[in-house]
């Protein structure tokens, strides 16, 4: 860097028009600056990020062992990939979770945030207690749930009992297992996506609502034709970034159900580990974690654009 | 704490027969919701104190006949927490000073230094947030596995986890925006004191920044804390391991003498205090923090 600036100073010095614009109007001693706090992030994202994912692209058209030694093999890794069963199953899992999460656990956050929005006090009280699932170790939380769902002598059987519907496998039947996890997932996770909403609801104007008032709007009227128009764009927003966190579970079937019953919560990170650290398969592995870039990565790019515009 | 100005129901509205009930109905469905969310906490609680045989054929039964207090000290030095505590706060507190060293020093030149080609490096970053970090975590683990030019390896390195830890480019968002919000002029009359980046940097923006790094470090924790899988791989000396990667494999250890099941939930309760403590101390810079914070998803 300081050479470079050294000899431009020199350079302009003896020929004067000799480089564009630009050049000449980039201050370069502050640039040496400017680059020496940006360093240390060019490093650890270059090595640890940027190169990493350059990989995987890579190492999805090679044999890849563990110290990183690899050949090329072409399209085999996706070959073998679109050919296994295990693709299929994967994806479909996948896609059961992200429509059984939507439908369990979308529509709680906003109701909630209405409900706490409408509190005089104790906002706060009740955005810690929905929150504080969220701050929770998942091996910590799984070791509670699991207890929690234990088929013979658990708590949720002994209480539906009470209605008298017979004890349920809750995690060993594969109709129950997604929704169980699910269940998990959601108590975990909608505290986060709560504070957004409330945030969202902080910004609706009140004079949209005086003004509906003097109309004769009822309460519901109001919430239908001012909040939920409002809310729309983090509707949308929220959506996405749940079909994404969903797309990519992993620890709770890893650890609780191991893939199973069967390959009913078999999904496609946890084949990614699997091939990866089970079978030491480096190149298989990152073939499916390229089908996860590109089909996450189409959904993210629509998030993204969704973001900037409502930030700008 | 926050002035109630109105929400969707009016002060009148509130005084009439109507407003009262759907606000008392709000009120007790969310009181509802709140013992529903808080109900697994309490369980693993009274669960750590029942006995051996309680525990078992325990059902509706929440609450023990006599409580066993000592389970818990029991528990406390049977699965070495001071260590495998120590061992998490030494990973997610390092992990945190090399994150946020890292990200306030690239937002503050991307902010304030013009750097040439910013924007391009802005984009780098961002695109880290559009490709998840599972997508690849499998180079990344050969590249902690063999470090490229130095030809190292940083498994069982807390390095191997500080370092790309680093990795925020939410953090380095963030920062930005807040670098940019800074009025340029004292920066201008710092400039004509004649101080150097550095200590523009150090002694202006920093304390400006207090309130917004603050809310980076709760995130930070709380993330950090939780994460599962980079341990994993990364720490495969179990000496090394922190508290959540540690816990479930000596609760779940397949042996004859596997942990009874109000051992696992006096450990569990243990194990979930520390993020829970910081939570309710830092709650008041939780809104503020997490609403920004939760949108990485």
């Amino acid at each position: 860097m300081a050479v470079t600036t050294k000899l431009d100073t020199t350079a302009t010095l003896i020929q004067p028009h000799s480089r564009p614009a630009w050049w000449r109007r980039i201050r370069w001693g502050n640039q040496i600056a400017a680059y020496l706090f940006l360093a240390p992030a060019l490093i650890v994202f270059g090595v640890f990020a940027w190169l990493p994912i350059l990989k995987t692209i890579l190492f999805s058209f090679q044999n890849v062992n563990i110290n990183g030694d690899s050949s090329w093999v072409g399209f085999d890794n996706i070959q073998r990939m679109l050919s296994d069963p295990a693709f299929g199953t994967a994806w479909k899992n996948a896609l059961q979770f992200a429509l059984l999460s939507i439908s369990m656990g979308y529509f709680i956050p906003i109701g909630v945030a209405i409900m706490v929005s409408e509190m005089r006090r104790g906002k706060a009280f009740f955005r810690l207690v929905y929150f504080l699932p969220t701050v929770i170790p998942i091996t910590i939380s799984l070791l509670i749930w699991r207890f929690i769902y234990k088929p013979d002598g658990g708590f949720l059987n002994a209480l539906i009992g009470l209605l008298n519907v017979p004890p349920q496998a809750w995690l060993q039947d594969q109709r129950l297992v997604k929704a169980s996890i699910m269940l998990i997932l959601t108590w975990a996770n909608f505290g986060s996506t709560l504070l957004i909403y409330i945030a969202a609801l902080q910004d609706i104007p009140a004079d949209y609502y005086e003004a509906a008032e003097i109309d004769g709007a009822s309460p519901f009227r109001r919430i239908r034709a001012i909040t939920f128009p409002h809310l729309y764009p983090t509707m949308i927003m929220t959506f996405i970034i749940q079909v994404i966190a969903v797309a990519q579970i992993f620890t709770e079937p890893f650890l609780l159900t191991k893939g199973g019953p069967g390959t009913a919560t078999l999904t496609p990170v946890l084949v990614i580990y699997r091939k990866a650290f089970d079978n030491g398969d480096f190149g298989l592995a990152s073939a499916w974690s390229l089908s996860l870039i590109i089909i996450l990565g189409i959904f993210s790019a629509v998030y993204l654009r969704f973001f900037t515009r409502r930030t700008a | 704490m926050e002035t109630w100005d109105r929400g969707i129901l009016t002060r009148l509205e509130m005084r009439t027969p109507t407003g009262r009930s759907i606000f008392l109905l709000f009120l007790g469905l969310l009181l509802v919701l709140s013992i529903t969310v808080l109900f697994p906490f309490l369980f693993a609680f009274t669960a750590g104190l029942k006995t051996n045989l309680e525990i078992y054929s325990s059902g509706l039964q929440i609450f023990p006949t006599n409580p066993q207090w000592s389970t818990y000290s029991m528990v406390w030095t049977k699965y070495s927490f001071l260590t495998y505590f120590k061992n998490s706060f030494f990973l997610v507190g390092g992990g945190l000073v090399c994150q946020l060293t890292v990200t306030t020093l690239a937002a503050y030149s991307l902010a304030r230094l013009k750097p040439f080609a910013g924007r391009l490096i802005m984009g780098g970053f961002m695109i880290t947030l559009m490709i998840p970090s599972i997508a690849y975590l499998i180079p990344l683990y050969t590249t902690l596995v063999k470090l490229p030019i130095l030809n190292i390896s940083l498994l069982n390195s807390y390095w191997g986890l500080w370092l790309p830890y680093s990795v925020n480019a939410f953090g380095i968002l963030i920062m930005k925006i807040f670098f940019e919000s800074i009025p340029d002029d004292l920066y201008d009359a710092a400039k004509v004191d004649g101080a150097s980046p550095l200590q523009i940097f150090w002694s202006i923006t920093l304390p400006l920044a207090r309130g917004i790094i603050i809310v980076l470090i709760i995130v930070g924790f709380i993330a950090l804390w939780k994460d599962f899988l980079l341990p994993l791989l990364v720490l495969p000396n179990a000496d090394l391991q922190p508290i959540t990667v540690r816990l479930w494999y000596m609760l779940n250890a397949s042996t004859v003498s596997a942990p009874s099941l109000n051992e696992q939930m006096a450990a569990s309760f243990l194990a979930l205090l520390p993020p829970i403590i910081v939570a309710v101390t830092l709650q008041r810079y939780l809104q503020r923090g997490l609403s920004v914070g939760a949108v990485k998803g």
